[in-house]
């Protein structure tokens, strides 16, 4: 348990081989309705990672302390405390960030990431541990999100990051359906075809 | 939004539909979508539990949230409400409604981590919705829910005789499909200048 | 073994934790969201009017009217919001006029202040060329050109392109009246 390269598998697992929006399947809400653009899904990518990251330690923390018959409530309140800190920094400090993720933001404490983590992961680690934990999920949720949004804003628009990447002739025409909801739905589909070819059958 | 009750329907129904517009509550869709008989009884449970929560949590907003100045405690109450809320309608379904409870109850706990349930509750708030207004919008979410679940599953069986490449098996040919299905949702963007 | 009692009070410990941090966030951030709302209008009222110095909001009027004045208080302009239905939703308009009945400048609603046009046709509407050309136009300019008037539209969104123009016009229709004035008291009334 306390050997270095176990405590790295914390980390290293959840970016690719636990993936939470690829491999485990959830989370696939905001994955899908908040990738339009790069800049809105790595947002969205940073803001989940504060609570995962935040809950994960709070929990970790306060584990011995937590009566195992009331744990889940007690989570749901940790999580949402965060949540809403969030919810309100980002309103307050990022306006235009938030007017575009919308309901997602208070949405996140029902992403099944945050809770799975606290149950099965935070409330049996330690502190460091945990962090490791939640900085792996997070990042392995918030790549997801940032390559879907570079490839759709790319494709849909003809620009990264708000900035122009193609020539005019492709910005006249771009693929509009990839900023659509259709977009995204064949996006993650062909993602995860990618994932069972080459990952065999390990993670189905 | 519209203020008028059947503009409200429609827009949650068919123009904003839940799941391939607003892509909520997608983890239940891919999940039970394989079988008609299991996308019936997590649509009626969801239908079911999101008119019971439209309600609740209006009432606990309007009633105490708001006198009370604590609005901020918006999310936390509205999770906690819904997630007891569950529960209770489980065990009374279990106890008085035997054929009811064998036909959804199964369905009722993995609700309470179905984002389209807290989705329509906040949103009724942002929307500024009186009652009714909010009813006729969790009723026209959960019918839209049903709708677009049901349609599926039926295209999923047929989905599973087809002949197709190993690697698309399974869930990236359902997004595939998910992704005409809503194709064919866009259609409705604009009908009555409804939009999000 | 750990009683009710501690389970009720770990409980509400928690909740109270809770509550006071969530207190705490939200009277700090409330003053600066509503900052950040007034900010924001000002910067887009200097934007369409920019000879003004100081906005004044009337109040009595169907949408959002402003009268602008320099820095001796007198008055150069208005700024008036519209919001045309376009195809996807209401096109949110900020218009500025001076004194002369001519446009000083207009801006549209981006997407993440609430603009709902399809991305790559309607939204062209916020494109620098579409709203410059409306610069110094005054009211019988305003119509697109195949309709006899010197807007050019945009390819692909014609109805997007004459709903902002139409809507324009009848704003200028609306609000002109305040221009000619020289208190706002009397028109109020």
């Amino acid at each position: 348990m306390n050997n270095k390269s176990s405590r790295l598998s914390y980390l290293t697992r959840g970016i690719i081989l636990e993936n939470p929006t690829l491999i485990l399947m959830i989370g696939l809400c905001p994955t899908l309705a908040t990738s339009i653009t790069a800049k809105d899904g790595l947002g969205m990518g940073a803001a989940a990672s504060f609570v995962i990251i935040g809950s994960n330690l709070v929990v970790s923390l306060l584990r011995k302390l937590i009566p195992t018959s009331i744990r889940i409530p007690i989570f749901i309140i940790i999580i949402s405390t965060f949540v809403t800190i969030i919810d309100y920094v980002l309103q307050a400090y990022q306006p235009a960030l938030y007017r575009v993720l919308g309901v997602f933001v208070p949405l996140i404490v029902v992403n099944c990431i945050v809770l799975g983590r606290v149950e099965a992961f935070a409330y049996k680690h330690g502190v460091f541990d945990s962090f490791l934990d939640g900085l792996g999920k997070s990042l392995g949720f918030t790549l997801v999100l940032g390559v879907m949004g570079i490839i759709r804003e790319f494709f849909g628009a003809g620009t990264l990051f708000g900035k122009i990447a193609t020539p005019v002739w492709f910005r006249q025409y771009p693929m509009l359906l990839m900023l659509f909801p259709p977009g995204a739905f064949l996006l993650i589909g062909i993602f995860k075809a990618l994932i069972n070819k080459f990952m065999k059958q390990e993670s189905l | 939004m519209p203020k008028n009750p059947g503009l409200i329907f429609l827009a949650a129904f068919l123009v904003n539909n839940i799941l391939l517009i607003r892509y909520l509550g997608l983890c239940p869709f891919f999940g039970v979508s394989t079988s008609l008989n299991t996308a019936f009884g997590m649509s009626a449970a969801v239908l079911f539990v999101m008119l019971l929560a439209a309600w609740v949590t209006w009432f606990i907003f309007h009633i105490i949230l708001i006198p009370a100045n604590l609005v901020f405690l918006r999310t936390a109450t509205f999770i906690l409400v819904i997630a007891s809320l569950v529960q209770f309608v489980e065990m009374f379904l279990r106890k008085n409604f035997r054929t009811l409870y064998s036909a959804m109850g199964i369905y009722l706990p993995l609700i309470t981590t179905n984002c389209a349930i807290l989705a329509v509750t906040f949103l009724n708030i942002d929307y500024k919705f009186n009652l009714l207004q909010a009813t006729i919008f969790a009723l026209g979410t959960g019918l839209g829910f049903a709708l677009v679940i049901i349609l599926f599953a039926a295209l999923r069986e047929r989905l599973d005789f087809a002949p197709i490449n190993r690697s698309f098996r399974g869930y990236p040919i359902a997004f595939i499909a998910a992704s005409l299905v809503s194709l064919a949702f866009l259609g409705f963007i604009g009908l009555f200048g409804l939009s999000l | 073994m750990k009683s009710k009692f501690y389970m009720v009070f770990a409980l509400v410990v928690v909740c109270l934790i809770s509550a006071i941090a969530l207190s705490q966030v939200f009277s700090i951030t409330q003053i600066k969201i509503e900052k950040q709302k007034t900010e924001a209008v000002l910067a887009n009222l200097n934007r369409v009017l920019p000879s003004a110095f100081r906005f004044e909001e009337v109040t009595a009027v169907p949408q959002a009217l402003w009268i602008g004045f320099d820095q001796n208080g007198k008055k150069v302009g208005i700024v008036f919001k519209i919001a045309p239905r376009g195809y996807g939703g209401p096109i949110e308009t900020l218009v500025g006029i001076d004194t002369s009945q001519k446009i000083t400048g207009i801006h549209i609603a981006s997407a993440a202040e609430g603009l709902k046009e399809t991305p790559g046709l309607g939204l062209k509407v916020r494109d620098d060329w579409f709203r410059n050309q409306f610069i110094e136009k005054t009211k019988n300019d305003l119509k697109l050109k195949r309709d006899g008037g010197a807007i050019d539209a945009i390819t692909a969104a014609t109805i997007s392109s004459r709903t902002v123009t139409d809507g324009i016009k009848q704003g200028l229709e609306m609000y002109g009246k305040y221009l000619k004035a020289d208190s706002i008291q009397s028109q109020i009334e």
